[in-house]
């Protein structure tokens, strides 16, 4: 573990620093909502957010992307990218993500190529939360404010600088490639840090989810599944939004004499997902889609990878049209 | 894994259509034969009875099919596809002719556990255009290097009509092979029809193979199953020795893109063959 410390009017010349051996991701200002991109010259870094609007997830396994084109003799493969990148500023949910993320899409027998190029490439600063919104429960799905999981070096914002620590081996080589922007912090600014995330995580609210895979798997012949899905007008945002779904189809298309294969997100709450060329569809109905979406969070993969793939951002609950609140699914369907 | 394009997993290997049987009288099912246009693809290409891969027909996409030639047809690879209205890859599939040229990618699934089943009387029953993958597990078991490795090999297979039944050749050769006891069953014959008439789990009581030491493979429609679990369990075949094989839509084949996750599995990486105590603790019971 190896310290460092930065005054934010110094982050300029880290992300010039950075930016001139590959890509700087950060919080930067896109039709005034604070997004994670690519930072500008232009640019400058915005610190006070809740969260994004769109998980990260996007940058490593986007909406839509061609994946190959059909050459004359067999798929040609598209380049994949190279060089270096850094993540800075995601928040420890989403952080946490990638590694819910990286047991799907880097397993050992079927690596995801598209994947795995840029999450290597990648080096993760997690930014703690200072303010928590009242949507957040990330301490309820084994999160923090400022947890470690999926970042290689945490910042936490003291006020006028971010207190950084490594948490894995490659964070700690970028402290010291850095040492002479990212300076050891006083102990005083460590106080501060302390104190700092000490407060932070008292402002997340628990959802009682103990217990909440035993239970959920006692409930799947509830009723009440049908009765939540009935709200529900499968629009999809909360799988869009999600940090950790996955869904996903491959498509051929034929553009000009050369075709070519696409990978784009899709959602398991669509009726169409699971409907087969012979009319026959294992989830007809939205409360057997709802029931799945949840179980596949809560209990498969909790199964499967040993974790819930929730890290309790709330996205879900902020964007739904029709005011759905997963804390409220999880804690109101009886087994 | 597939040699040459072991590191991407999304791209397909370029075949040729070899040779395309139109199965049945409605000719909507259709076997082709695929050549691998590389060697060393076709070398890569190792897969086990029960398992299926994706074919792309260009432009239209991919979908998941069995594969209904075994192992040890070295030489080429098959698979017996039947066209809907609806399904787009069906479709432009069965509007190849020989020579065209295709993609395919896998193998992929589990196949059934036939190195645990060596020594045992095996028992196949199947229904339909379900019967490609067990096609290939005759085929293999048939096979002169295999045979000896079991013992008693019976098999049911039905369809609607005579019309219907796959694979006719191969039918009238097993039924008169000494190596196997094949029954051959239509729901309803017609004029020219001489075998037997009855669904197929109805067969099965008549046949009645004994359940000891035995491993039941059953793969038919749903309804089919459905109705074929009650005379195996009644015969004494315990859950876990009736295996049966799943199908789902699918898109990338190997346990990510969350289309046939089925109670926690996916049917392509942990299926598509599961025991019916699995699918009891999976789905109920469902198929």
């Amino acid at each position: 573990m190896t310290l460092g410390a930065i005054k934010k009017e110094h982050l300029g010349q880290l992300v010039a620093a950075v930016g001139a051996h590959g890509g700087f991701y950060g919080p930067v200002l896109r039709d005034n909502d604070v997004c994670l991109d690519q930072v500008q010259p232009s640019d400058t870094l915005v610190l006070d957010y809740a969260n994004f609007t769109l998980p990260p997830k996007g940058l490593f396994f986007p909406r839509s992307e061609v994946i190959a084109t059909h050459g004359a003799d067999g798929m040609v493969e598209t380049p994949l990218p190279t060089g270096k990148a850094v993540l800075f500023g995601v928040r420890p949910c989403d952080a946490m993500s990638l590694t819910y993320l990286d047991k799907v899409f880097m397993e050992a027998q079927f690596a995801d190529p598209y994947y795995r190029a840029r999450r290597e490439r990648t080096l993760t600063i997690a930014l703690a939360c200072r303010d928590p919104a009242a949507t957040c429960f990330c301490t309820s799905v084994a999160g923090s404010p400022s947890g470690q999981g999926g970042a290689d070096i945490l910042a936490v914002d003291i006020g006028d600088a971010l207190v950084l620590e490594s948490a894995t081996p490659a964070g700690e080589a970028f402290l010291a490639e850095y040492r002479k922007l990212l300076g050891r912090p006083s102990d005083n600014q460590v106080k501060a840090r302390d104190a700092q995330v000490a407060q932070a995580v008292r402002k997340v609210s628990s959802i009682g989810s103990d217990g909440v895979t035993a239970r959920l798997q006692a409930s799947s012949e509830s009723a009440a599944w049908e009765e939540l899905a009935e709200r529900c007008l499968g629009c999809g945002v909360c799988t869009f939004l999600c940090p950790t779904c996955h869904c996903f189809g491959l498509y051929d298309e034929e553009v000009g004499p050369q075709g070519r294969r696409v990978r784009a997100q899709d959602a398991c709450v669509f009726p169409a997902f699971t409907l087969e060329a012979s009319g026959h569809n294992p989830r007809t109905r939205q409360g057997l889609r709802m029931r799945h979406r949840v179980m596949h969070k809560f209990c498969y993969t909790a199964q499967s990878f040993g974790d819930i793939f929730c890290v309790g951002c709330g996205r879900c609950i902020v964007n739904c049209p029709a005011n759905m609140d997963i804390r409220e699914t999880l804690t109101e369907v009886p087994p | 894994m597939i040699e040459g394009v072991a590191t991407n997993p999304y791209l397909t290997l370029p075949v040729t259509v070899e040779k395309i049987t139109v199965e049945n009288d409605a000719r909507d099912l259709k076997t082709f034969r695929l050549a691998f246009r590389h060697k060393a693809d076709r070398k890569g290409f190792r897969h086990e009875c029960g398992q299926f891969a994706m074919l792309s027909a260009p432009g239209a996409g991919e979908c998941p099919v069995g594969i209904a030639s075994s192992p040890t047809d070295e030489e080429y690879v098959e698979f017996t596809v039947k066209r809907y209205p609806t399904g787009v890859v069906t479709s432009a599939l069965h509007s190849l002719e020989e020579g065209d040229r295709i993609g395919v990618r896998g193998p992929y699934g589990n196949g059934f556990p036939l190195a645990a089943m060596e020594g045992m009387n095996i028992v196949i029953v199947g229904g339909g255009f379900a019967f490609t993958t067990l096609r290939a597990t005759i085929r293999y078991l048939l096979h002169e290097r295999s045979r000896p490795r079991f013992k008693k090999i019976t098999a049911i297979y039905g369809a609607r009509s005579p019309g219907e039944l796959l694979y006719k050749e191969e039918l009238m050769a097993w039924q008169g092979s000494p190596d196997m006891d094949m029954h051959v069953t239509v729901d309803k014959g017609d004029k020219t029809w001489t075998g037997r008439e009855g669904f197929v789990p109805t067969v099965l009581g008549e046949v009645k193979p004994g359940a000891a030491n035995a491993v039941a493979l059953v793969c038919g429609p749903p309804a089919m199953l459905r109705f074929t679990m009650k005379p195996l369990l009644d015969l004494g075949f315990p859950p876990n020795h009736i295996i049966t094989s799943l199908e789902r839509r699918m898109s990338c084949g190997i346990g990510k893109c969350g289309r046939c996750s089925i109670g926690g599995q996916y049917v392509c990486k942990d299926g598509p063959v599961f025991t019916y105590e699995q699918i009891m603790q999976l789905s109920g019971g469902q198929f």
